[in-house]
């Protein structure tokens, strides 16, 4: 086991992303077998159209708990970033590209307040989260008047949108999702923002005492998750078009457990993007698993749950020893 | 202070005034001013029917603050008590309609159930160091998938006043004669006696206050904190058990998968009523006041022409100017 | 004087790479106040923390009243009635004098905690002791003086035969230094057993009866206080033979001019109204005892923690220092004396941590540019002789020496001119601080103007050129290397109040 841990090709992978990425095949054939329906691109891509959003949300959610922080309100702000520029071209008739920018503006103020008042108040993140998951359900509540809102089908005039996710059986939102994911990752290991973001998540006071401004970079971490956020929201109505107020908890647990999955460590300063989108691969496959089986989305809210205890109390354990 | 050595018990109560007692004054004051408030905005605000419709929706927040208030003063949290609380109640609720068991027994399950789950939750913080909000968010997800599975996904009715077994419901609510009335208050109130006694005169409440002031400390002094610790979140999941028969007295269904946001409410009202975001400092009472004020903006925001979405926005808000409040605070006494 | 209460002998204990305690011989007598004293690092609080279970020892024998004992926890030491009463407070800021003085041992009444009782007790304890605490009283409203007494209630409350009392005066005004030697007369008077660890010459004097002194691990003797003089004392405690030669003569030429002059600053208790200049090419050193207020003027300085007044000139101009950024943009450089804490990013490679204060220097683009990154970092790995496998190596694989070497590197990629070395040689083994000197000689004689903050007799009178003492948050002393001996440097670091 050493051995394979020591060489170079299995350092450079990591070996829990290769231990993750063997549980990813796994279960796909262990899906397979148990549902002989399961095989086949149908179900492939919908466990996909379930991966992008929650990919988005969970690339985003790295880049904050990177910093050693929390944000569990970016199911609800995702949602109510999709009905305030949903409502708004349904209802107001604001143009598709529009809606769409606004869309991630929404995720991205969001991102703005929670930062501000961690970065620059030191209000416990969790706070911050339970908070601005209420504002965001009562937000989206009060501007569509709790009515769900719809958005264009791909038939309709302005359905190309929805070309995001596929056109004909090819996954473009695949393509798209690899896109961000290269580009998250380099902001976090190649810039400047994501080398300040990782130290300080390690040891924001050695960090502050070499003259950074650590508050700035802090912050930052929460707008880009507040931006990616706005991204995941365009994904999911390309994906499933209709959202509903009130909604979007059950997406927290999962994009964090997507994240923690992957390696990156609920203490902060420890990071992996590759990881994480593994760990959303693994999660979307597990949703369409689920209710291929024919159990419903409750069992999916329980295994995930466990899913994170067991990560974070690795990661736990780990630190534990080593000290 | 005073000068010699013993004091007597006037002054003793001064000083609990002047610290403690000022938040909750101010609270106090807060509660009423909402009162009043609306009341002038709206001529129904002011019925007898409403105030009771307050009184009965403030049951459920105000026994999960009560319990809730013990994981916040360890510094930690307690985010699983408001899907708990359904999960709790449908389980407590299929056994009763479904399985035919008696209605204490119903209530008894829903309890224990509290109990286990907090239990859980302690023993992943303290014994397995995970943070607590994300041990609780766990929980949460946890119960919420298995209040659904509990109830095969159907919406539950425990006993409907007048059918069988429905007694329970007069625990809350009793008529006498044609007027009914909120006896519900009197035992949330007897609730936070009790609870206000074990925070402050037990080994439980006092090693939770020593252990959210200074952990370290706390185990250098010889203490069990491991279980004191446990006990916190075992109150915390005992009251959301309590606060399952409470929702499931005053509303006729119960459906699964609601839930979520519950929990800002009882900890927003915890902390609107002093109890620190950072552990260590709380009383019950506070924490009751609190949830008067949240209850206040959630039915009274409706009557002066708002939606009630409003009010979730109104109390995200409140929650994190009451901790920006708890830092300046803090900020204040570093620097004196 | 009583008879003999407790008598530690031959007490030998090692750390990794450290004889910390090397036989040492101990003895208190029932009734007498006896001070142990000697230089930071000297084993002190390493002998007390031996005989009050925090440490076990590997040889010798403790003897306390008349049988061989061996304490595994604080609490057996205390259930024993040996007690310490710790220089950092342990207290729970938010419960009451009394709760906290019997917290784990309440009184009960029925199934609740009787609260009553148990002021009343503290209450009478404070009565004996002839304190003035309201046991009621919440403990963080108390200050810093008053929560000391209440450990040392605390202390006796366990009905205590031998207290020990860790600098007790550090955080005290002398009124309550008054009101503390009261008690300990008091104590005295009833027959109880007194350690009194402090480096205040003065206080030994009035207060203690007998004075035991250690040097680096060794016990050096007992002299009897009143037969003694303070040069006895001091002469005890630095009588050491000096391994490496000390500096004679200062390398700074007489007209090199001031890179940072401070004046008047003040921070809080630990800082008050600190002046001083730093030339060109000098290393200034900063001695002075534990608690003098030293790494609190350089955090000052650098704006790691706010300052109330003073002004700060760079090269002769006024500057405004109010963060770690403004100080580094003025070109200053903190070296901390908690380099776990404050120093190093421990997760991150050596690559990283050398650019952390200068990563702008390295972007090109929006990028960071890794090679030239490497490249750099390579440059002083070599030049500053960092024994790393490579510039990929997590910093927490480099032993103390080289971690120290990586944060030098991060100033001076980022160009700092000044640079503060605060206990640069803490925890540093022998071979590698040799290094650590001679790099910083080389910094001085390249222009760069080193403040040295040290707790270490040897290394002040090796390295610095000029010498700055200071005492209790305030400069007592000034002098060229020239005039400067162990004697005259302790002379002002225990300057009486």
């Amino acid at each position: 086991m050493e051995k394979i841990k020591q060489n170079p090709i299995v350092k450079k992978i990591g070996i829990n992303r290769i231990v993750l990425c063997g549980v990813l095949i796994l279960m796909y054939a262990i899906f397979c077998m148990l549902s002989d329906k399961f095989a086949g691109i149908q179900r492939i891509m919908s466990a996909l159209n379930y991966a992008y959003f929650l990919g988005f949300l969970s690339l985003g959610v790295t880049f904050v708990i990177a910093t050693g922080g929390i944000d569990f309100s970016i199911g609800p702000v995702m949602f109510c970033s999709a009905l305030i520029s949903g409502y708004c071209l349904t209802s107001y008739g604001v143009p598709l590209v529009v809606s769409l920018i606004i869309s991630i503006l929404v995720g991205m103020l969001f991102g703005v307040f929670n930062g501000y008042l961690v970065a620059y108040w030191t209000v416990p993140p969790f706070i911050i989260s339970m908070a601005s998951m209420n504002i965001a359900k009562g937000l989206a509540s009060v501007f569509t008047k709790t009515q769900s809102v719809s958005w264009p089908q791909s038939a309709d005039a302005n359905g190309w949108y929805r070309n995001f996710i596929k056109i004909g059986n090819f996954p473009v939102g695949l393509v798209i999702f690899i896109v961000f994911a290269v580009i998250c990752s380099i902001i976090l290991n190649q810039t400047k923002a994501g080398r300040y973001i990782l130290s300080l998540g390690s040891n924001k006071e050695a960090v502050r005492l070499s003259g950074v401004n650590v508050k700035k970079w802090e912050m930052l971490a929460y707008v880009i998750c507040g931006t990616l956020v706005g991204i995941a929201a365009i994904f999911f109505v390309a994906a499933y078009t209709t959202v509903q107020p009130g909604y979007g908890d059950t997406y927290n647990n999962e994009a964090i457990a997507g994240c923690v999955m992957g390696g990156t460590s609920m203490a902060g300063g420890l990071a992996s993007i590759s990881g994480t989108v593994i760990g959303v691969f693994v999660i979307a496959l597990l949703q369409e698993g689920i209710l291929a089986l024919g159990f419903s989305k409750d069992y999916q809210l329980i295994i995930t749950g466990i899913i994170v205890i067991v990560a974070v109390y690795a990661d736990v354990a780990t630190r534990r020893r080593k000290n | 202070m005073s000068k010699s050595g013993v004091n007597t018990p006037e002054e003793k109560k001064g000083s609990v005034f002047s610290r403690q007692g000022s938040q909750k004054l101010i609270v106090l004051l807060v509660v009423i001013f909402l009162f009043i408030f609306f009341s002038i905005f709206s001529a129904n605000f002011r019925k007898y029917t409403t105030v009771l419709s307050i009184i009965d929706y403030s049951y459920y927040i105000a026994l999960m603050a009560i319990g809730v208030t013990f994981p916040l003063i360890t510094g930690g949290v307690d985010l699983s008590i408001g899907t708990g609380l359904i999960c709790y109640s449908l389980a407590g609720g299929y056994l009763i309609i479904h399985c035919g068991w008696p209605t204490w027994a119903g209530m008894l399950v829903s309890i224990l159930f509290g109990v286990l789950i907090g239990t859980l939750n302690g023993v992943l913080v303290s014994v397995m160091s995970l943070p607590p909000f994300l041990a609780t968010l766990c929980t949460c997800m946890i119960t919420r998938g298995l209040g659904s599975i509990c109830s095969k996904n159907f919406g539950i009715s425990w006993p409907t006043s007048g059918a069988e077994g429905s007694w329970f419901r007069n625990i809350f609510k009793i008529t006498i004669g044609d007027t009914k009335y909120p006896l519900g208050l009197l035992w949330v109130m007897l609730l936070v006696l009790l609870m206000a006694f074990v925070l402050n005169h037990t080994k439980i409440g006092r090693y939770t206050i020593a252990i959210g002031s200074n952990k370290e400390a706390t185990i250098l002094s010889g203490i069990n904190v491991r279980f004191y610790h446990i006990m916190a979140y075992v109150i915390s999941g005992f009251f959301a058990g309590l606060a399952a028969i409470a929702y499931s007295a005053v509303f006729s269904t119960v459906q699964p998968g609601t839930g979520a946001g519950f929990e800002l409410e009882a900890i927003g009202g915890a902390i609107i009523g002093g109890v620190s975001a950072s552990g260590g400092a709380g009383s019950v009472g506070g924490s009751l006041l609190g949830v008067f004020v949240i209850c206040l903006l959630k039915t009274g925001l409706p009557y002066i022409g708002l939606q009630a979405n409003w009010q979730q926005i109104i109390t995200g808000m409140v929650l994190i100017g009451a901790v920006m409040v708890d830092i300046l605070k803090k900020k204040r006494a570093q620097t004196a | 004087m009583g008879d003999i209460i407790l008598t530690m002998k031959d007490i030998d204990k090692s750390f990794p790479g450290v004889h910390a305690l090397d036989h040492v011989n101990f003895e208190v007598r029932k009734g007498e106040v006896h001070a142990l004293m000697g230089e930071n690092g000297a084993g002190k609080s390493t002998l007390m923390k031996v005989l009050t279970g925090i440490y076990t020892k590997d040889s010798g024998s403790i003897v306390y009243e008349g049988k061989e004992v061996e304490f595994h926890t604080t609490r057996e030491a205390q259930d024993a009635g040996v007690v310490i009463v710790h220089q950092e407070l342990n207290m729970l800021g938010h419960l009451t004098v009394a709760q906290n003085i019997f917290i784990g041992r309440e009184f009960k009444k029925g199934i609740g905690i009787d609260d009553k009782k148990m002021n009343e007790e503290a209450a009478k304890l404070f009565e004996k002791l002839h304190i003035d605490i309201d046991p009621a009283e919440t403990m963080s409203n108390l200050t810093v003086g008053k929560q000391q007494m209440c450990e040392i209630a605390k202390a006796i409350s366990h009905e205590a035969k031998v207290i020990i009392f860790d600098e007790p005066s550090a955080a005290l005004t002398e009124a309550e230094i008054e009101e503390l030697f009261k008690i300990i007369r008091d104590l005295r008077k009833q027959q109880i057993g007194i350690v009194y660890i402090s480096h205040r010459m003065d206080e030994i004097k009035v207060i203690t009866d007998r004075v035991t002194v250690m040097r680096d691990g060794t016990y050096v003797g007992t002299l009897i206080t009143k037969d003694c003089t303070k040069d006895d004392i001091i002469n005890m405690m630095v009588g050491r033979v000096i391994y490496e030669d000390p500096k004679t003569q200062s390398s700074v030429p007489k007209n090199a001019p001031v890179v940072l002059k401070v004046e008047n600053l003040n921070a809080g208790r630990m800082v008050q109204d600190v002046s001083f200049e730093l030339h060109k090419g000098e290393i200034l050193g900063f001695s002075g005892l534990m608690g003098a207020g030293r790494t609190e003027t350089a955090r000052a300085i650098f704006g790691a923690d706010p300052k109330t007044s003073g002004n700060i000139y760079i090269n002769g101009q006024k500057v405004e220092i109010n963060s770690p950024q403004d100080a580094v943009k003025c070109g200053i450089g903190y070296l901390s004396e908690d380099r776990k804490r404050f120093g190093i990013v421990v997760q991150k490679s050596v690559a990283e941590n050398s650019t952390m204060a200068a990563l702008e220097n390295f972007v090109s683009g929006l990028f960071i540019n890794k090679k030239s990154e490497n490249k750099i970092a390579q440059e002083y790995v070599e030049s500053l002789a960092t024994k790393t496998p490579s510039v990929d190596q997590l910093v927490v694989n480099l032993s103390g020496g080289n971690q120290q070497k990586v944060v030098i590197a991060k100033w001076l990629i980022r160009n700092c001119d000044i640079l503060i070395f605060d206990e640069p040689t803490r925890g540093i083994d022998v071979g590698a601080k040799n290094e650590i000197y001679k790099l910083m000689n080389r910094l001085a004689e390249e222009g760069k103007s080193i403040i040295m903050i040290s707790s270490e007799m040897t290394e002040i009178l090796r390295m610095s050129d000029r010498i700055v003492v200071m005492c209790e948050g305030k400069k007592t002393g000034e002098i060229g290397i020239e005039e400067a001996s162990q004697e005259t440097i302790m002379n002002m670091a225990t300057r009486e109040i």
